[in-house]
């Protein structure tokens, strides 16, 4: 009896530590995954990038006059001059786009003047994005506001932003 | 009754053994879950993004303080220096808290940023927007 009771407990104790090693595996196993992707932070980039286009194609409440003024739209207006920079020594490719539209107030159909910058190359992976949502493609972001030109002439501008850097943010 | 005193004997130090092994094993646990959360690759990670994105936020003239005590803590055990922490070339951010390691990101704005140690608090780093480019 006395044998076969020790016999049982070394059993007990050795199931015992085969869950301990299975339990320890499942933590480091779950701790590795969570840690080795990475953080993603295309969403707030996204949100920056849109808030800089906004101010530069309008400020307090005002349309820049180097896009338009006495509501005609220069032909030469860009986003050239809103101090930003898509290239980067990290990418070969620039990461970014973006896109603006002007509207008159009452007509949201036809854009007056389109303005862009950055990769044109991401903008159809947006459109694949509206059925799914997939992280492994670009951020795409949009944002509508309401302005006034100097003749207090009523417009909707809204901006497109897309970030893309997926390899840094997300686990390809 | 020798036997069944020989048998409790027994029962009490393999008891003692297995609560022993099982206290290690946690403890082993939890070190390596905290070592994974605070390790270089991580904060790398982490700090490079943060000091991007604030730039990204930021306008010129502005003076941006960031608690990196964590971070500067790891890179004195590491021997990197507190100067070499945070460096930006352009308009890429490297955050180098170990030897061999470093994890760069980039930023949109095309701003002059400078960046330095806090020199009264030894905590803090300093990123300053100089203006635009």
């Amino acid at each position: 009896m006395l044998i076969k009771n020790k016999r049982g407990d070394k059993i007990l104790s050795l199931y015992w530590f085969a869950i301990l090693i299975i339990i320890a595996g499942g933590i480091f196993a779950m701790v590795y995954v969570y840690y080795g992707f990475p953080y993603d932070v295309r969403d707030i980039e996204n949100r920056l990038l849109i808030n800089a286009v906004a101010d530069c194609v309008s400020y307090t409440g005002r349309i820049n006059q180097e896009i338009i003024s006495s509501g005609e739209f220069y032909q030469n207006a860009s986003l050239d001059k809103c101090n930003l920079i898509f290239t980067s020594p990290e990418w070969e490719e620039e990461q970014y786009y973006v896109k603006v539209d002007f509207y008159r107030i009452n007509d949201l159909n036809n854009s007056l003047r389109t303005l862009t910058k950055g990769n044109l190359n991401w903008a159809p992976q947006c459109e694949i994005q509206k059925e799914k949502e997939s992280k492994n493609l670009v951020q795409c972001s949009t944002k509508a506001f309401y302005s006034l030109d100097d003749k207090d002439n009523q417009y909707i501008i809204k901006i497109l932003g897309i970030v893309r850097k997926s390899e840094k943010n997300v686990r390809t | 009754m020798i036997k069944k005193r020989g048998k409790k004997g027994t029962i009490l130090v393999e008891n003692v053994i297995f609560i022993i092994l099982n206290v290690i094993f946690l403890m082993i646990l939890i070190l390596f879950i905290y070592r994974q959360g605070n390790g270089a690759v991580v904060l790398e990670q982490s700090y490079a993004k943060n000091i991007a994105l604030l730039i990204d936020a930021g306008k010129p003239i502005m003076e941006m303080k960031l608690n990196m005590e964590d971070a500067m803590a790891l890179a004195e055990k590491n021997g990197v220096n507190r100067e070499e922490i945070v460096k930006i070339t352009g308009n890429l951010v490297t955050v180098k808290l170990s030897e061999k390691g470093g994890y760069s990101y980039s930023f949109f704005k095309n701003v002059d940023v400078t960046t330095y140690p806090d020199v009264p608090t030894e905590k803090n780093y300093v990123i300053k927007i100089n203006g635009y480019k």
